[in-house]
């Protein structure tokens, strides 16, 4: 079975090879600005791939999961911001992870702190940046970590039971 | 016998067929009916069920369970390179092609990794130089894999934009986007929550919406859902961490794209923007 990628990639060209037949100068037009486009992104995308190699090499996080479940609830949660920002690789190779800290008593506050964190990727600055601008990048992203730590607090005001927050502080 | 990862530890997991030392190791690390934790130090051992008949992501339930463990090392026949790869990168060294019993396996591994200790003092610098270049290949290999999967859906992503700018009439945008913060950031919000994948496709998205005169508030509402609400991962989410935990945390997180957008206006007001 296909994967959905292909899918998605397939059908791109058909709707080009369609459009083409109903609209061709049109067609033409997105052709030439799609070309474009690649080549805006080719030079941050080749930083992309630098900075990737760097925190492959360098920033390999083998106990990452550990940390999440020390401390007090402050440092927990800046850990846990710290760990969702590191983390790479797609979303459902986390969930079971993620599961595991649950049953081994991770609050559900930083566990939603850690979801929300996976928006900032630091080898993407480059193509944000060259799409935005540091101003942008730069507020999106202070934004995108205080706001994680704000939905980690309403989750956690929600699920998590203050005995078990006190039991943490208290170890 | 290969090994990825770093060599030597305390806490050694085995793939079995059955739940003692005696057993026969298991072929492929997916597939054995047990996985054996044994303590070197101690001989202390745990044998636990392999999680392979659960269904839909038991392979990467069995690397949880591994790194669960704090396991240095697993010993095995085979190991996908998915496995592998992941196990890797948490600090866990894999060494396949690995065989016999659990038994003879260990011994296997503890006079291999005795050898490896009293070459060290000697060949320490060579060692280092050969670990620091497995090292850089490993990530290089890594960051590659990453670029190949991320490379065909951008470029496609990249062709629909032109789409886009192309076909989509300011007409038809201001049927959703017109004008009003409010519903604008709903509006892009949700749009972004309904996508899912790599945020570099939102980016792109987002930069010609921008071009092609949607707000600034409904494009960064759009980007921060794409990766913090997600319609698409919500069974996962909820099979992992709870139906409840993956409502509030969604919710909240629609509401905090919204909320980061009327922010980000203001924001650029202050410098002209």
């Amino acid at each position: 079975m296909p994967s959905i990628q292909l899918v998605f990639s397939l059908s791109v060209l058909g709707l080009y090879l369609a459009l083409w037949h109903v609209a061709p100068e049109k067609t033409i037009v997105a052709l030439r600005s799609s070309i474009g486009i690649l080549f805006h992104v080719l030079l941050p995308l080749g930083m992309v791939f630098l900075i990737m190699i760097g925190l492959n090499v360098f920033l390999k996080p083998p106990h990452l999961a550990k940390i999440l479940g020390k401390g007090t609830a402050i440092t927990r949660n800046l850990f846990s911001a710290a760990a969702g920002i590191i983390s790479a690789g797609p979303i459902y190779a986390w969930y079971p992870i993620l599961k595991d800290l649950r049953e081994k008593g991770a609050e559900h506050s930083v566990v939603a702190v850690f979801l929300v964190n996976r928006a900032v990727k630091p080898f993407l600055l480059p193509m944000m940046i060259s799409l935005f601008g540091w101003t942008y990048v730069l507020a999106l992203t202070f934004l995108t970590i205080a706001g994680s730590l704000f939905v980690g607090f309403v989750v956690g005001a929600f699920l998590d039971s203050p005995n078990r927050s006190r039991q943490y502080d208290e170890n | 016998m290969s090994k990825s990862g770093r060599a030597g530890g305390l806490k050694i997991a085995v793939s079995a067929e059955g739940p003692e030392l005696d057993a026969k190791a298991g072929e492929r690390l997916g597939l054995a009916k047990y996985l054996l934790v044994v303590d070197l130090e101690s001989k202390d051992f745990e044998a636990l069920r392999n999680p392979r008949d659960s269904g839909k992501g038991a392979g990467l339930q069995v690397v949880a369970l591994l790194i669960a463990k704090k396991c240095n090392a697993v010993l095995t026949g085979w190991c996908s390179p998915t496995a592998e790869r992941y196990l890797s990168s948490h600090g866990v060294t894999v060494v396949t092609g690995m065989s016999g019993t659990v038994k003879e396996i260990l011994a296997k591994f503890e006079r291999e990794n005795l050898k490896a200790k009293e070459r060290m003092p000697d060949d320490l610098e060579s060692l280092a130089w050969k670990m620091d270049r497995r090292a850089a290949m490993r990530a290089l290999q890594s960051a590659s894999h990453q670029i190949k999967n991320l490379l065909p859906v951008m470029i496609s992503v990249i062709f629909l934009a032109g789409l886009f700018k192309a076909f989509l009439s300011e007409k038809f945008l201001t049927f959703f986007f017109f004008g009003s913060m409010w519903r604008d950031s709903i509006w892009g919000a949700f749009i972004g929550s309904v996508f899912a994948g790599n945020p570099i496709n939102s980016y792109i998205i987002g930069r010609q919406l921008l071009e092609l005169g949607v707000s600034l508030v409904a494009v960064t509402a759009f980007i921060c859902s794409w990766v913090t609400v997600g319609l698409v991962q919500f069974p996962a989410e909820s099979a992992a961490l709870g139906w409840k935990f993956a409502v509030v945390r969604n919710l909240s997180c629609f509401g905090l794209s919204m909320a980061i957008s009327f922010v980000m206006m203001f924001i650029l007001g202050l410098f002209g923007m």
